[in-house]
């Protein structure tokens, strides 16, 4: 909300004692941010009123013409290329040094012809988007003084966020009170006694159907309003705070909007169909032609203003085309009403309509200003016009006790603010923001008037209205020593943030994406295929198709991570995500959804480049597979795990497995199948896996207990095998595990081999072996035997043979 | 024969003179094995000497080669030691001799990199445990209730509209801030509380200054005797620990509907030093959280005793915590994952 400096200097007694920035500091300092103020007197330096004396063609050219324009003090001559004015019309003259959009006044010669300055159009002194000829103003304007401060331009805007809380400081009258109980200034209030003017006939009535819908519906009729243009002042005053001018009367209303924050509504009273006006529902199907030319079908909940025939407005929103004030509007009908913001809240959401007027009633305003706008409307128009109106109001309202005494004690305000704060002062807060009180002994009665009834409900409001206006940087900070036994994390806490730091260690970029994916993806995937990823959540509002389902695994986000890096041509990632995945819940209705920490790696492209000392190498599963075991040994037991295949539509069906520990699921890991990777337009390896962390750190071995470090030494053999291709390398190790006796310590694969002196059809395996006993030094003899019965075994059971 | 047995005591003092002499211009190897041969050699007078010593007499021969072995060996360990000291000269030489480029390049281990939301997260999180608090957690996915309703947001508060939120059906939706944690937290726990909880929430919002999600960490801390100064002192000392000691920080009144009173926090602007600037809009100040004393009405939710207790809570965004303090000048970066933006934490 935009708001001016003189607009507030007519509601706050002296209010020049402060300057536009101290009271747009104290503002934001008491809860009403200013979030910028403007000075616009700047933009119009140098630009003065002057007068045409009298004009003639400009000798060498057809459109130009040549002015004398008397600026008071003297007679300046000016070359002009309009040619609508007339002599004696005032205008706004830019001198030298005047800045017109980026172009700076100089006295010059144009065309052989002396010029001293520039009459200026409406839309170069930025009063309108497009303008016709230079500005011709009406009034009574001194000659040589400044345009700006004579209509109304030479003023400061104080741009003003406005809490929901506060529907009463949408208004420069709230703005007003506020700035009277920070600084103790005089607040002027508007306040007519007019009584005696309502309902005094009944030529015409008003019908409220709900009054729980509408609490308050004032209206009053002026009749023969004679055509008159809105005053420079006023017009000015509204652009200043964004609106722009459109006719006298909607002028005023939107002015006495901003001034009093009660929006007014007026219709061309010839075109309404009844001297009755109906608040009402709107019946099923009922239709409308607003303002803005559009055709709304309303619900049934909808509030319209209705005559006896149809409805000629949409509550609070907007109003109807066919009973809008046009330039043949004589008599207007002016509406001055109060209805139930989350009905009005309900229908500008439905209808996407949102206005000035909407946003005041859906934040509750006060009804006791119905009548004030009323009679500012009539004591504005009358200062405009000249014109006295009928002094009759009409008025419907819900009779309700709008005053609240709440107790405000002193050992409150200590409790919350850890201060004592004088008893006076707080009164006298209090009394300043409109609120009357007196002090007994240990606390304030206070008495909430009307337009705060809505946000000062209870004794802690009171509090907080004492600690905003007292100010809080004048409340002391007061050191807190927690009372809790000690900060802390939670196991999972710590074991989280220690993945996180292994990952990054190793050398892996963590990155964090939305929840959100779009269901082409989550298909494109084929995870509508797969039992354990299908059940996703639906977003029932998406911001986009993009945006639409929660995912399930953080596949699909760490792949698009590649592409997206791969089109900055970063072709090498080691990426992972530490993130929740959601699934449906089928077990009832009503249930959250099931949220699961996944861990999930990434790995694409080279794992190193060429380089002066060794060669370029690409990522392949066991890169992948490297660091699962490196996170297996580092949080759980090494031994515990295995990878069992199991086909997943989005892996190569031979690379894809699930990952165990002690024979329970716990993750996935392979590679991404090729095709896909293909209509992805990637062109290189994709390894992938993913971990339930919640399990993984369960699992995690808690009670890390010392193991004795051996104290004889080990005895070490190779072993190199001939064996079918098919049998697997698990398959071999478990043999030779089971064979090798508790004292079989550590087994490694060293060599891998396929080709020349091999067999089609087989491979050869060399394995070293290490042995030790806990309690003696081994003898070679023992090795051999065992080493012997090992190969036995693999012979027996795989049909394999020493290699020679 | 004492003339004799002198006369030998002579030249081997005179042979030791001669090889300290001599010792003095051996500057490699090659000339020590020359004074080695010199002097202990076959023809050098000690070994000759001891070569013949069956001329002298039975009863002088033991004195003879105490003698002369005293002196070879007093010359055997010089000559060792000079060759032991050649020795390391020599090496060193060599060594020296070797060429290394160290400008090559070494092999690279590959950099990694904790996401730059969890490092401010880490960082706040640190500051707190030091100050004695634990960290909560709570779902994303969260009911009509805890979102809203148990945080003084009954079905039509105008400030509902302030959030725009991601449904999932009419009672469940994404968690438009942390402040649930709050709620979940007291209900399974008695006061005191002191809690922090940082994770991720939805807005239906997104341009240049808005992403569908981000990141919040709430703060809660509730028990006897907790007041508003204890709140300013709380975010002031996080201010201070996460910004510097340097930042000024004001409390300006807010609304917030679980809070009363309520506060938005600033820190003076590190850019223009609180003169004004672009980035803090020109006041001088930027924006870093919202907090205020908990509204008593929440103690009813969770079954505390409002005249017993009182409390504080308090709101930041991550990513806003985490431009201001690194300089970054675009929030979309944060969910855009470029491997280079990545990298730099
Ligand atoms: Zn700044």
């Amino acid at each position: 909300m935009k708001i001016t400096y003189s607009w507030l200097e007519e509601f706050v007694a002296d209010l020049k004692d402060f300057s536009p920035q101290d009271i747009a500091n104290k503002l934001t300092m008491s809860g009403t941010e200013v979030k910028r103020l403007e000075y616009t007197g700047d933009k119009y330096k140098n630009i003065i009123i002057a007068q045409i004396e009298s004009f003639i063609k400009h000798p060498n050219a057809d459109k130009l013409s040549l002015c004398k324009v008397n600026i008071g003090s003297e007679i300046l001559n000016i070359v002009c290329g309009a040619n609508n004015f007339k002599e004696k019309d005032l205008v706004a003259l830019a001198l030298e040094g005047a800045k017109i959009g980026d172009f700076t006044i100089k006295k010059s010669k144009i065309r052989g012809e002396y010029s001293e300055g520039m009459m200026c159009s409406e839309k170069e002194l930025g009063l309108s988007q497009e303008s016709e000829g230079i500005l011709i103003l009406e009034g009574n304007y001194k000659l040589g003084e400044s345009f700006a401060r004579q209509v109304g331009l030479d003023d400061w805007v104080f741009e003003i966020e406005v809490t929901p809380n506060r529907p009463d400081c949408l208004s420069v009258i709230g703005i007003a009170r506020e700035i009277s109980a920070i600084t103790g200034l005089r607040f002027k209030s508007l306040e007519y006694d007019c009584q005696n003017e309502i309902n005094i006939n009944k030529n015409f009535q008003i019908e409220i159907k709900n009054l729980q819908l509408c609490p308050r519906y004032s209206a009053k009729i002026f009749k023969d309003i004679v055509d008159k243009k809105t005053p420079d002042w006023m017009k000015n005053r509204l652009l200043l705070c964004d609106i722009r001018s459109i006719n006298l009367v909607v002028d005023l209303t939107n002015y006495i909007m901003l001034e009093t924050g009660q929006p007014l509504h007026a219709f061309d009273a010839e075109l309404l169909a009844s001297n009755k006006i109906i608040v009402r529902t709107a019946q099923k199907n009922e239709s409308i032609t607003l303002i803005d030319g559009t055709v709304r079908t309303l619900n049934e909940d909808t509030i319209v203003i209705a005559d006896e025939k149809n409805a000629v407005a949409i509550a609070g929103i907007m109003g109807g085309k066919d009973t809008e004030i046009n330039e043949k509007t004589k008599n207007v009908f002016l509406e001055s009403a109060n209805f139930w913001g989350p009905s009005i809240m309900k229908t500008s959401k439905k209808l996407g309509l949102r206005s000035e007027a909407s946003n005041r009633f859906e934040k509750k305003i006060d009804p006791m200003l119905t009548i004030i706008a009323l009679k500012r409307f009539e004591e504005l128009l009358n200062k405009i016009t000249g014109q006295k109106f009928e002094k009759v109001i009409y008025d419907c309202y819900l009779d309700v006790n709008r005053e609240r005494n709440i107790n405000l004690r002193f050992s409150k305000i200590k409790q919350i603010l850890g201060i004592d704060i004088e008893r006076k002062a707080a009164s006298l807060i209090l009394e300043r923001l409109g609120i009357k009180n007196k002090i007994s002994d240990d606390y304030i009665s206070a008495l909430v008037p009307s337009f705060r009834f809505e946000d000062l409900e209870r004794e802690i409001d009171l509090v907080e209205e004492i600690a905003r206006i007292y100010g809080f940087e004048n409340i002391p900070t007061q050191k807190l020593d927690s009372r809790s036994s000690h900060g802390k994390y939670s196991y999972s806490q710590k074991m989280t943030m220690k993945i996180r730091q292994t990952l990054e260690d190793s050398g892996f970029n963590e990155v964090i994406n939305y929840s959100f994916i779009s269901l082409k993806e989550f298909n494109f995937f084929k995870l509508n295929e797969e039992t354990s990823f299908k059940d996703y959540v639906r977003i029932s509002n998406p911001l986009n198709e993009d945006f639409e389902i929660l995912r399930t695994t953080l596949l699909q986000s760490l792949v698009k991570n590649l592409k997206d890096n791969i089109s900055r041509k970063i072709l090498n990632l080691r990426i992972f995500e530490i993130s929740k995945v959601f699934f449906k819940d089928n077990s009832g209705k009503n249930n959250l959804p099931i949220e699961k920490t996944r861990l999930a790696v990434l790995l694409s492209g080279k794992a190193n480049l060429k380089s002066w000392n060794y060669s370029e190498r690409t990522y392949d599963f066991y890169d992948l597979k490297g660091l699962l075991e490196y996170l297996f040994e580092k949080f759980l037991l090494k031994d515990s795990l295995k990878l069992l295949n199991n086909e997943y539509k989005f892996f190569h069906p031979s690379i894809s497995a699930d990952i165990n520990f002690n024979n329970e699921k716990i993750g996935i890991i392979g590679k991404i199948h090729p095709q896909l990777v293909n209509l992805l337009d990637i062109r290189q390896d994709v390894y992938f896996m993913e971990i339930d962390l919640d399990n993984f750190i369960i699992k995690s071995d808690k009670k890390q207990q010392f193991k004795q470090i051996p104290q004889f030494p080990s005895i070490s053999i190779d072993l190199a095998i001939v064996i079918d291709e098919k049998v697997t390398n698990s398959e071999v190790e478990e043999e030779i595990y089971k064979n090798g006796g508790k004292n079989l310590v550590n087994l490694r694969l060293f060599d891998l081999y396929k080709g020349k002196q091999i067999e089609d059809g087989k491979k050869s395996l060399a394995y070293s072996l290490e042995f030790r006993a806990d309690d003696r030094t081994l003898k070679d003899l023992e090795v051999e035997i065992i080493s012997k019965r090992i190969i036995e075994n693999l012979n027996r059971k795989f049909g394999a043979v020493l290699r020679q | 024969m004492e003339e004799k047995i002198n006369l030998l005591k002579q030249d081997l003092n005179k042979t030791f003179e001669n090889f300290t002499n001599d010792k003095k211009e051996v500057k490699s190897l090659n000339e020590l094995d020359l004074l080695e041969s010199k002097y202990l050699g076959k023809k050098s007078l000690i070994a000759q000497t001891l070569k013949n010593i069956n001329e002298f007499p039975h009863e002088v021969k033991p004195f003879v080669g105490k003698t002369v072995n005293e002196v070879r060996n007093k010359i055997e360990n010089e000559i060792k030691n000079l060759r032991d000291e050649l020795n390391l000269i020599e090496f060193d030489r060599k060594l020296r001799e070797e060429k290394f480029d160290l400008t090559l390049p070494g092999r690279l281990l590959p950099l990694g990199s904790k996401n730059i939301i969890n490092k401010v997260i880490e960082e706040i999180q640190e500051i707190f445990i030091g100050l004695g608090y634990e960290i909560a957690e709570g779902p994303e996915v969260e009911t009509d209730y805890y979102n809203f309703e148990a945080l003084n947001h009954p079905p039509d508060h105008p400030a509902r509209s302030l959030h725009d939120t991601f449904f999932i059906d009419d009672k469940i939706l994404l968690r438009t801030h942390t402040s649930p944690v709050q709620i979940r937290y007291m209900e399974k726990n008695k006061p005191p509380v002191y809690i922090i909880a940082p994770g991720k929430v939805y807005r239906k919002d997104y341009d240049v200054t808005h992403t569908p999600m981000f990141t919040q960490i709430e703060g809660l801390a509730v028990d006897n005797n907790i007041n508003f100064g204890n709140l300013k002192w709380t975010l002031e000392t996080l201010a201070h620990s996460f910004f510097g000691k340097d930042r000024k920080v004001r409390f300006r009144p807010h609304y917030f509907p679980f809070t009363e009173p309520s506060a938005e926090v600033d820190v003076s602007c590190n850019i223009c030093g609180g003169k004004g600037c672009r980035v803090c809009s020109g006041t001088g100040w930027l924006e870093i959280l919202g907090a205020g004393m908990v509204d008593p009405n929440l103690y009813k939710y969770v079954n505390y005793n409002p005249d017993e207790v009182t409390g504080f809570a308090f709101g930041m965004g991550i990513e806003r915590m985490a431009m201001l303090k690194y300089g970054i000048d675009d929030l979309r970066l944060f969910f855009e994952n470029d491997i280079r933006f990545l990298r730099q934490f």
